[in-house]
């Protein structure tokens, strides 16, 4: 039975401050954990299947042209080779986020330099691998294309943008302006999992095996791309080894497979080599952004302006939502917010961990370090003084919003007011600057299903095709429904990530754990309700606590009350009037102190602490991990991290993980992480917020900004590598 | 190769095929022991350590994915399967769930194992020791908490009985006497199918591959070398691993150096100290981190401890890599290499040796049996500039020395990585500075004479500007830090 529930009004009931149990919020371990400690949690490519096949994908040397197999029937008749499949379904890139159906799918055509084109399936990795590297690919007829943003066609994004005011006004009368450009590169995701994928037909039925982040999606991608009903196709991922973004959409290793798997009559496993997760899994777009702040001598904003270049494959719709927290993080009349998408040959532009945000609100915070230097105001006083009463652009309220107390009480947590003077603080080699940034990032609840079912015994069990990809739904949503009933932790038991299970939002855009948490709590509702009613007694008046029921100043275990029967729910959350009738979004501050090396130019974070609020926090042990790790995506941003495309075809120059550089536990200092208490009403009826890309949103450009602090030295051109900073010393 | 012995979580395992399969490939594939991760397949993330138990009873981290089967001869590898005793679980395993050292949970068992070997030395330089595993999602406090909670716990049983049982794998089970060894290396492989040439985008090289050579001397290494000039020495396989498993090279004829312990020795004699080349950079820190303490300093940072412990000082020098830190260091050091070939020996100054890009003076049949290096220079530092702080390859390494005498200059040496095709001595600053009063104004005017030296190339790890300008800070480094001041790129505490 399904009990089905709307976000059309503010949950302010706030029941779950009103449960007994006491695990809502409390920093609780992971469930899983000692199976990852051990080595037992099983991810995608570890099912040692019966008669298992391997395939290895091929991939395109250039970026255009007919794709020709020169020596295919040499490469199928070497050893342990049993097909070489070149297959018009294979997907030309992965698919978007939530995109629901098959993406682009072209193996005839190249399109970008590392796009897969073909499979090789044999005995071994090692004869796949082998073989994969003896198919020769010729491309026919190509024409050379546009790999450089900065060169090739635009495509306004106008949807996305906006011109209210007079802002060319606004900057000839501002006392303070500010007009600068910044750049930032390419990223890529780098989970720590390569994406993989084992595809098993029994019939006509598929299984695949697979790391995904949102599988009630992926389901739809996978039977569109293979022209199959969907009903036809199982997916499975119990463990994923992180996502970031990148394992949103169905990708083509999983098309591969599940072809090869057809074809060979055997299940085959295609795991990408870490090269191909570079060459051809998302990444984030490069951006250029021109931002203009017009300011009075307070250094009110009177405009703001944004003007952004993103880029991505032809044929592909995502343009990296730049603006997104632009809209409404600061006052000021006068916007001019715009998108533009330029279409360039290099691997496809997607999700990559806080799109928009990560470079939106990075860049906007530096031009604001810049704003404040000009204007000489304290940084987190210009702030301050810039936080609009209500959006700014729709005037509709913030649903919460505990934004100014983040920048205070992360200013005091932090010892801003220690801040040294620009180019000031000199310890031997090393100048020493602080430097901070604003965080805030949209908030968005989505659909969500899952099913609890309370066992007579009084043990309750979730399912959910929802996934983990690190981030702790298992621990979360078994806190939920233990809290909800009235069970400790242990006699939850959490199902997830198999798509015969009810279908949950998925693990992306923050939304997972608020989304699916709250389909967890709409069940536990109606179990809750049966029980009552069982008991005569109103829902409200019904204490569940370590497995007993107490009411009316009695007490009875839930297994007395359930006299061997089992009450199953199907717990349904659908967004609603609340998203569109206020602004919701989440807020936060970094501070950040850095030294930088007057020799040599490396830079090297000395601390580093964020403030934050998002809503209820459903646990807090995985909530500040959440942070920790987004701050920590925020130093590779500022210091490190850069895809490099060859400027003659567009190839990542960089597809290894000791060239692209993810901060190594050197680089990171110690982080301290305050979660502010915060319950948004409107958000969910757990009162809470997304919070797990909350940390990265803003983080690099607070280093940046201690850099010129410490230095002297605006690196407009992320990441800021020593180079870059020595030459301006 | 011969059938080899190892114990894999204290079952004695045998097993054949071509030698350059890697011991990740096997643990997943061939045993199904899937919690050893691969993430990346050259050793820069760690996600695949395991701990080898050598004969001796020492015990390391080593990386999976880069280290062949015939490595393991004799030895006892423990996978994260292998760490827990019954139910209970290690203790590094404990702390890691109970500090939230797992997130997405991939990295862990490279993590836990790197710890687990940690633990079992007693280390609590828990920065250094966990430098080589990648995570992308905990940002490592969480992790660097677990392994300091763990110090001290009780070490597991399995150590002692891996140690015994290592005594009763006997030689003839592992590697077999000298004439069997050279017999069986010229037989073919077993195990895998041996594939045949084809022509293909990047190679057109056989997979067929001999049985590789296991020798336990170096003398029976040089016969046999001189008979098979063409074969690939393999050490710690850090290098020649990736020739593997991302260059896909087939390499035809291998000899396998780990078990000659007397490529393994260190010396001292007439103010030298000598390495054998199958010293491994772990013992060449452990052993230098005294007298050049910044050289140790280096050391740490340019390889994680798993490739440390694999990787040696002879085959650091031997494959003549342009952005090895090595050779720098030991070039102003004023290194002697040591080459033999048969029984004929010779001595080069080590910059000798570096003749061209990826061209060694090195004949058909020689090989690297030592390196020499003095016991103390007081003047010598060397620095490495890397954009990553750890694991990351050099913008710039530079070395320098100099031998001041009545305040003047009367000798210096220096070493280069980073700025040419070879690792080279800067030869126009050292005569600049040579003859020089000791002081910051001789360095200064002898800064420019680096562009002489060098023209340096622009590419992703620093434009060519920057390694000039960044070479000229570090003498100017070099000298402040000989006056006294301080320097050290860890002093950035707060």
């Amino acid at each position: 039975m399904t009990e089905q529930f709307k976000m059309d009004a503010p949950a302010t009931d706030r029941r779950l401050d009103g449960m007994a149990q006491g695990l809502v919020g409390a920093p609780l371990d992971r469930p899983e954990g000692p199976l990852k400690v051990s080595g037992t949690a099983t991810y995608a490519d570890e099912y040692r299947l019966e008669n298992l096949a391997h395939g290895m994908l091929v991939r395109a040397p250039g970026n255009s042209g007919r794709v020709r197999l020169a020596n295919r029937d040499a490469v199928a008749a070497m050893p342990g080779v049993l097909a070489v499949i070149h297959d018009p379904r294979l997907l030309r890139n992965p698919a978007q986020g939530t995109a629901n159906k098959a993406p682009v799918q072209d193996a005839n055509e190249a399109h970008y330099l590392g796009q897969p084109v073909a499979l090789v399936v044999a005995e071994s990795f090692e004869h796949a691998r082998h073989a994969a590297h003896a198919l020769k690919i010729e491309l026919e007829g190509g024409t050379p294309r546009p790999v450089d943003p900065e060169t090739a066609a635009i495509e306004p994004q106008s949807s996305k943008g906006l011109d209210q005011g007079d802002l060319d006004r606004a900057m000839t009368e501002a006392v303070h302006a500010v007009d600068v450009t910044y750049r930032t590169p390419s990223h890529s995701s780098a989970p720590m999992e390569p994406h993989a994928s084992i595809a098993q037909w029994d019939g006509e039925n598929l299984t695949l095996r697979g790391s995904y982040q949102m599988l009630k999606y992926n389901r739809n991608e996978l039977a569109d791309a293979l022209g199959i009903h969907p009903d036809r196709v199982r997916i499975l991922a119990p463990y994923v080894g992180g996502g970031f973004g990148s394992k949103l959409g169905l990708a083509p290793e999983a098309v591969a497979a599940a072809i090869a798997a057809k074809e060979t009559g055997r299940p085959v496993s295609v795991a990408l080599t870490r090269p191909q997760v570079f060459e051809t899994t998302m990444r984030r777009s490069e951006t250029r952004q021109r931002i203009r702040l017009a300011a009075d001598a307070e250094g009110r904003l009177a405009g703001i302006g944004q003007a952004a270049l993103v880029s991505n494959l032809p044929g592909e719709v995502f343009a990296e939502p730049v603006l997104q927290a632009t809209h409404f993080l600061y006052a000021g009349e006068n916007r001019r917010l715009s998108l533009d998408l330029a279409r360039v040959h290099r691997l496809c532009a997607g999700s990559v961990r806080a799109p928009g945000e990560a470079v939106g609100i990075t860049v906007l915070e530096c031009a604001m370090d810049e704003l404040a230097e000009a204007a000489g105001i304290d940084p987190v006083e210009l702030r301050r003084r810039n936080i609009p009463e209500k959006d700014p652009e729709s005037g509709k309220e913030f649903s919460s919003r505990r934004f100014r107390e983040a920048l205070d009480s992360g200013a005091e947590a932090f010892g801003w007011s220690d801040r040294p003077a620009t180019r000031s603080r000199r310890e031997g080699e090393w100048w020493i600057g602080y430097g901070m940034a604003s965080a805030a990032r949209v908030n968005v609840l989505m659909e969500s299903r899952a099913r609890v079912t309370l066992a007579p015994d009084g043990s309750a069990k979730v399912e959910t095709d929802m996934t983990d990809i690190g981030t702790g739904t298992y621990a979360i949503l078994g806190q939920i429904a233990g809290e909800m009933l009235g069970l400790p932790r242990d006699r939850v038991e959490v199902v997830l990530g198999d798509t015969d299970l009810p279908p949950a939002s998925g693990s992306g855009g923050s939304w997972g754990a608020a989304s699916s948490g709250t389909s967890v709590y709409v069940a536990c509702q109606a179990i809750r309700a049966q029980l009552a009613e069982r008991l005569g007694v109103a829902e409200t008046e019904l204490t569940l606590k370590d497995g007993q029921a107490v009411f009316d100043n009695r007490t009875e275990t839930l297994a007395e009350i359930l006299k061997g029967d089992e009450i199953a729910k199907e717990g349904h959350v659908l967004p609603g009037d609340t998203s569109k009738a206020v602004r919701q979004a989440t807020f936060g501050a970094y501070f950040v102190e850095v030294a930088v090396n007057g020799v040599t130019g490396e830079t090297r974070v000395r601390r580093m602490h964020g403030s934050f609020a998002a809503g209820r926090i459903l646990n807090a042990k995985t909530a500040r991990s959440q942070c920790l790790g987004g701050m920590i995506f925020g130093i590779g941003m500022a210091l490190t991290e850069e895809l490099a495309f060859d400027d003659r075809d567009g190839h990542v120059a960089n597809h290894n993980l000791a060239e692209y550089h993810i901060p190594v536990n050197a680089d990171v200092p110690q982080i301290t992480v305050e979660l502010l208490e915060e319950r948004d009403d409107w958000a969910s009826p757990l009162q809470a917020k997304g919070i797990g890309e909350l940390g990265i949103c803003g983080a690099a450009g607070a280093i940046v900004n201690a850099i010129h602090n410490a230095t002297g030295v605006r690196v407009r051109d992320f990441p800021a590598t020593l180079d870059k900073v020595i030459a301006g010393l | 190769m011969t059938d080899i012995a190892f114990l894999l979580n204290g079952e004695t395992v045998r097993a054949g095929g071509a030698p350059t399969r890697t011991l990740l490939d096997y643990l997943r594939e061939q045993k199904g022991l899937t919690g050893t991760k691969e993430g990346c397949n050259e050793g820069d993330c760690g996600a695949c350590t395991v701990i080898v138990t050598d004969p001796e009873g020492g015990l390391r981290a080593l990386n999976a994915c880069i280290l062949f089967l015939p490595q393991l001869a004799g030895r006892a590898v423990r996978t994260v399967e292998g760490l827990a005793e019954g139910a209970a679980l290690h203790p590094v395993q404990q702390a890691m769930v109970d500090y939230h050292g797992s997130q997405c949970g991939f990295c862990t068992p490279g993590f836990v194992m790197a710890m687990a070997a940690a633990h079992a030395q007693g280390r609590t330089d828990h920065d250094d020791q966990l430098a080589g595993n990648l995570c992308r999602c905990t940002g490592y406090a969480p992790i660097i908490r677990a392994a300091e909670a763990a110090q001290g716990a009780p070490l597991p049983g399995w150590i002692e009985s891996d140690r015994e049982k290592l005594k009763t794998l006997s030689a003839a089970q592992t590697a077999g006497d000298a004439a069997a060894r050279a017999d069986a290396a010229s037989g073919p492989a077993g195990g895998r199918a041996p594939y045949e040439p084809e022509a293909g985008q990047g190679t057109d090289a056989t997979l067929t591959e001999a049985p590789g050579f296991i020798p336990e001397t170096a003398d029976e290494l040089a016969a046999w070398y001189l008979d098979h000039p063409e074969a690939t020495l393999i050490a710690g396989a850090t290098d020649v691993g990736l020739w593997v498993t991302k260059g896909l090279r087939a390499l035809p004829e291998t000899a396998f150096l780990n078990r000659c312990e007397d490529l393994k020795t260190i010396t001292r004699e007439e103010g030298r100290i000598r390495f054998g080349a199958g010293v491994t950079m772990t013992r060449v820190l452990e052993t230098l981190a005294a007298p050049y303490p910044s050289y140790a300093e280096m050391v740490r940072r340019y390889g994680s401890v798993q490739v440390r412990n694999a990787a040696t000082i002879g085959g650091s020098l031997a494959n003549g890599s342009p952005i090895g830190d090595n050779a720098p260091a030991l070039i102003a050091l004023g290194a002697t290499i040591h080459l033999r070939r048969g029984d004929d020996r010779r001595d080069l100054p080590l910059e000798e040796f570096f003749i061209d890009y990826g061209k060694q003076d090195r004949q058909p049949g020689e090989f690297v049996e030592a390196v020499s290096l003095p016991e103390a220079r007081e003047n010598f530092r060397v620095y490495k500039i890397s954009k990553r702080f750890d694991q990351d390859i050099s913008a710039v390494c530079a070395a320098f020395d100099a031998t001041v005498e009545n305040g003047s200059v009367t000798a210096i040496r220096t070493g280069f990585g980073g700025m040419a095709a070879t690792p080279k001595r800067a030869a126009a600053f050292e005569a600049a500075l040579t003859g020089q009063p000791w002081t910051a104004k001789s360095v200064e005017a002898a800064l420019p004479a680096l562009a002489q030296d060098f023209t340096p190339l622009t590419d992703m790890r620093a434009s060519a500007q920057y390694r000039l300008e960044a070479a000229q800070g570090l003498a100017r480094r070099w000298f402040a830090e000989m006056s006294g001041q301080r320097t050290n790129v860890l002093e950035v505490q707060p």
